[in-house]
């Protein structure tokens, strides 16, 4: 696609009014409105110096790399090390700087999975996520059924996903509508004795971490 | 200035329907919980939605709901619970 | 669970109703939706502080429910980003139209 801008004539014909629902093109642009306002948007704020080429970069760049294995990492070594999990359950943000996770102007809230309590995750008014420690909110979670269901119906959303809460445990939905994110630290299954830290947190996906499925050992 | 909870007191979330920019969720106003934790001080998003600072910081809780008493038909176990953070302003003594 | 649709509600309020089936599909992020998100992190409060993430939320809940419905999520993030930026006055509608329409003839040219 060309970024340049090159040489352009103002005086090309239109056959539509420029009113504010103006669709520039959209029938033949490959593109569609939102892909282009994006781009509209970028280049107005350049113009203007409300942007810079390389602050750009920096965010992209920031944004392509976010995924969740630093939550993954921190799973791991929390099964692995008592201390440092009740660390992350008193103050998350501390416990993940320790292991140079910056989980930015969040206040990060870990929840713990056990035997007695299975721990949901969901911001029912927008889709709020601690991207800085599992990536990109995956489209579920922003979807508007997960957003509407999981509070009143837990036990239903969390079969249709696989896992099923007998009736002697406790379903707790964590609705997170201010400045806490929550990440759940699920339980660590059967069969993991003696693995390492890299094994075990290339069992934790970021279903887990959400609370939504809960870690096997295949 | 702090907010005026502590973990384990029981509080009632005020039943109001205030056009604008609310954290506060429909269906979590009016009902009754218990303070599960303090969870500091934040400037009042309610403000900073509208460009303005959000100064005094107002204090954030968690509070625990029982889920059979959120949903008149809920299905699960009595233990079952949402936890909401609410600020201090949205939350009454009960 | 009680639905009575309350006027007062706001359409993006919605923990407790039923919004259906959950597609479990993860997609990944198209690069513009990228872009997006990233010129939106650098205009934030890490970044340039023209505006915070409260006021994009609040953009969200004044789009209107058509277009809160007819959306995608990242082209709600969008929208909300361009209403806040028109508010602040950083450009305006008609100018951002224009260069779209401009941006999508050069992308017609550039696939000649």
């Amino acid at each position: 696609m060309a970024e340049e801008r090159g040489t352009h004539d103002h005086d090309h014909d239109h056959d539509h009014d420029h009113d504010l629902t103006f669709q520039p093109n959209i029938e033949d642009s490959e593109a569609g409105r939102y892909e282009l306002m994006t781009y509209a948007i970028r280049e107005l704020l350049m113009e203007k110096g409300h942007l810079t080429p390389d602050e750009l970069r920096a965010a992209q760049e920031k944004v392509e790399s976010l995924q969740h294995s630093d939550g993954a990492k921190v799973i791991a070594k929390a099964w692995t090390d008592v201390d440092f999990k009740n660390r992350l359950l008193d103050d998350g943000n501390a416990a993940l700087a320790e292991v140079g996770v910056d989980a930015g102007a969040a206040k990060m809230t870990v929840v713990e999975n056990t035997d007695d309590v299975q721990n949901v995750v969901v911001c029912t008014l927008c889709s709020c996520y601690p991207r800085a420690v599992l990536g990109m909110p995956p489209d579920w979670y922003r979807s508007k059924s997960y957003r509407s269901r999981v509070v009143i119906e837990p036990r239903q959303v969390l079969s249709e996903f696989g896992t099923n809460v007998p009736d002697d445990m406790t379903v707790r939905v964590h609705d997170s509508l201010a400045d806490l994110r929550y990440l759940v630290i699920p339980r660590r299954p059967e069969g993991t004795d003696g693995w390492s830290e890299d094994q075990l947190a290339a069992i934790v996906t970021r279903d887990t971490m959400v609370g939504v499925a809960n870690p096997t050992a295949s | 200035m702090s907010g005026n909870f502590a973990p384990g007191d029981t509080v009632q979330v005020i039943s109001t329907h205030p056009p604008g920019h609310r954290r506060t969720p429909y269906y979590i106003r009016g009902k009754t919980g218990e303070i599960e934790r303090v969870c500091g001080d934040f400037a009042n998003p309610e403000e900073l939605a509208y460009g303005f600072d959000g100064l005094p910081k107002k204090t954030l809780y968690r509070v625990r709901f029982k889920q059979t008493h959120v949903w008149s038909d809920y299905a699960g176990p009595e233990s079952d619970t949402v936890d909401v953070d609410i600020y201090e302003h949205w939350l009454l003594p009960a | 669970m009680a639905d009575t649709d309350d006027p007062r509600r706001g359409y993006h309020d919605i923990g407790g109703k039923d919004y259906g089936a959950i597609d479990p599909d993860v997609t990944e992020m198209k690069p513009w939706e990228r872009q997006s998100t990233a010129i939106s992190n650098a205009l934030g409060a890490a970044g340039r502080h023209i505006y915070v993430t409260d006021e994009s939320r609040r953009a969200r809940e004044q789009m209107g429910e058509p277009l809160y419905s007819d959306l995608d999520y990242y082209e709600r993030s969008t929208e909300s980003m361009k209403m806040i930026l028109v508010e602040k006055g950083l450009f305006s509608e008609e100018e951002l139209e224009a260069r779209m329409s401009e941006i999508a003839g050069r992308m017609a040219e550039a696939r000649k």
